[in-house]
């Protein structure tokens, strides 16, 4: 089952300001919730056995450079 | 061929009557600019219109024909572009006034490749801001308006598309699709969408949405012209890093009408998700109509199905907010807010629940793959709805509530996951006169037989030819 997931408003505003957000702005009254529901539908991601899958984006270096020159 | 006629006629036909003379690029291009000026206050679809330069472009193609130099089958024939698909010298707005001047100095490959071909360009098209919805909401521009009830949206995000090619504006229209952006105004407006593979058109010069999900390709209105297009713009781009090396055929070689033997998967739980009870006898109906060509059709199974709205939007919502971050820091407040609410989200997924996603892609895809060994074809709705009212942010689908996004790319996510080629082609429509769709989805880079299956679908109903009221 997906773990119970919460956000705190602290945290919030810690990861908006790394972000790059202006945290002081009422903008966040309205993101705050909106971020909580969004990460909380992710959660069931964690529901999804992925054993022994790798992320779907692995790089392949072109054998004679990006333009095929 | 009166007005009205060269503005419905496909790019087949036209292409047709214009390389045997019968009929001038003049004469389209008039019919169409005149067409747009009729319908476009009621529509939106257009954020930029190139009148003068779409005729002085189809003077020049009546003249290279004249002379005996025919370029093809989109030589004269109009198109345009959705607007996050960057044109030399015509602004590109990605449906946001911040960019509302911005003027690439080239062409993206995909315009470079129709304007080698001769078609026309007649404008840019209305989008969702930034491509980031599914509704065709724009205040920037105008939201976009669904030509079979102006009440209703066009879909989106290549919402300007939809309703453009559904109401006659123009032949032939592009669009991008990362959760289901060409498929689902291409369902709600009664016209032909094709997401081609992942790779097999450039991405070069268009605004990302989400890189490893971003698919461009043709909103047209007959499955003849989808192929013609394709013929133009597929093929391998040193300038796109996801690009794919593959030989492309001519895609009309697909268009025999025969699909005997053909094995189409019926996926059992897009029949168990909400959906509304017309749409789901029209589109059973549509898969009988394939059987009943010689297709043989089997129930298949598809549990990951249901993991797609949260594999899909824990990488759009990363990517999307990755490349928009700078803007989001200097013009976060001059977004449509609910595109803003979203990008900003995307700050918030953890590198590691962004890697978590793109490990259960590989699953899903793998599970996808699995049933594309047992079957050449999965069917199913497009949409599980028909064109909900503008601004409505909850619909119903059969006896379940559900939010309208959610609803919206309920069966197209699934395909831009793993990147197949998917088709959706008019089927049918509801009692109050809206397009209902069946949508198509095969191997990757096999968009032949996605095209044969659709084609001859298309060829054994009368779906595709009928007209909005507008």
């Amino acid at each position: 089952m997906a773990q119970e997931f919460s956000l705190s408003r602290e945290a919030f505003l810690h990861l908006a300001a790394e972000a790059g957000l202006d945290v002081s702005s009422p903008h966040m009254d309205e993101l705050f919730p909106y971020v909580e529901a969004q990460l909380a539908g992710l959660r069931s991601l964690h529901d999804i056995d992925v054993t022994g899958a790798e992320p779907d984006m692995a790089f392949q270096p072109a054998p004679e450079g990006r333009d095929g020159k | 061929m009166d007005g009205i006629e060269l503005c419905y006629a496909s790019a087949g036909t036209l292409s047709r009557l214009v390389q045997s003379k019968e009929i001038s690029p003049v004469d389209i291009i008039d019919a169409h600019l005149a067409r747009i000026e009729a319908t476009e206050p009621m529509l939106n679809s257009f954020i930029t219109l190139l009148p003068e330069e779409a005729r002085a472009a189809a003077r020049r193609a009546e003249q290279e024909i004249q002379s005996g130099n025919y370029r093809g089958p989109l030589h004269g024939i109009p198109v345009a572009l959705k607007d996050l698909f960057n044109t030399g010298g015509v602004r590109t707005t990605s449906g946001s006034r911040v960019f509302d001047n911005f003027i690439p100095d080239r062409d993206c490959t995909v315009a470079s490749k129709l304007h080698q071909a001769g078609a026309i360009l007649l404008g840019k098209l209305n989008m969702h801001q930034f491509a980031y919805g599914p509704t065709g909401e724009n205040p920037d521009y105008g939201h976009m308006h669904n030509p079979w009830d102006l009440e209703l949206i066009s879909g989106g995000s290549s919402g300007g598309s939809g309703s453009a090619a559904a109401a006659g504006q123009c032949t032939i229209t592009t669009g991008s699709d990362t959760g289901g952006s060409i498929r689902i105004p291409a369902a709600l407006c009664g016209i032909v969408g094709l997401k081609p593979t992942y790779g097999l058109v450039s991405r070069s010069g268009l605004t990302p949405l989400s890189w490893s999900l971003d698919h461009p390709g043709p909103m047209v209105r007959t499955v003849e012209d989808a192929a013609l297009t394709m013929n133009v713009i597929a093929g391998h781009d040193p300038n796109d890093p996801a690009s794919a090396r593959v030989e492309v055929p001519d895609y009309t070689t697909a268009l025999t009408g025969d699909v005997r033997g053909l094995r189409i998967g019926v996926v059992r739980e897009y029949f168990e998700a909400p959906l509304d009870p017309e749409v789901e006898q029209s589109v059973r109906e549509a898969i009988a109509v394939l059987e009943s060509l010689g297709a043989v059709v089997t129930d298949v199974s598809f549990p990951m199905f249901n993991d797609s709205q949260a594999i899909s939007g824990a990488i759009l919502m990363t990517e999307a907010a990755a490349y928009h971050r700078d803007l989001l820091a200097t013009d976060g407040d001059k977004l449509y807010p609910p595109v803003r609410l979203r990008l900003e989200a995307g700050l918030f997924v953890s590198a590691a629940d962004y890697l978590r996603a793109q490990q259960a892609r590989s699953v899903f895809d793998r599970q996808a793959r699995g049933l594309l060994e047992q079957v050449d074809l999965l069917a199913g709705p497009t949409e599980p709805i028909t064109a909900p009212k503008l601004l409505e942010e909850r619909v119903q689908a059969g006896e379940r509530g559900i939010g309208t996004t959610a609803a919206l790319t309920q069966y197209t996510r699934p395909y831009n996951l793993t990147g197949f080629p998917a088709i959706s082609v008019p089927c049918g429509f509801s009692e109050a006169g809206l397009p209902i769709a069946l949508q198509l989805a095969g191997r990757p880079y096999d968009e032949l037989t996605v095209l044969r299956a659709a084609h001859a679908y298309e060829q054994a109903t009368e779906w595709s030819g009928r007209r909005p009221p507008i």
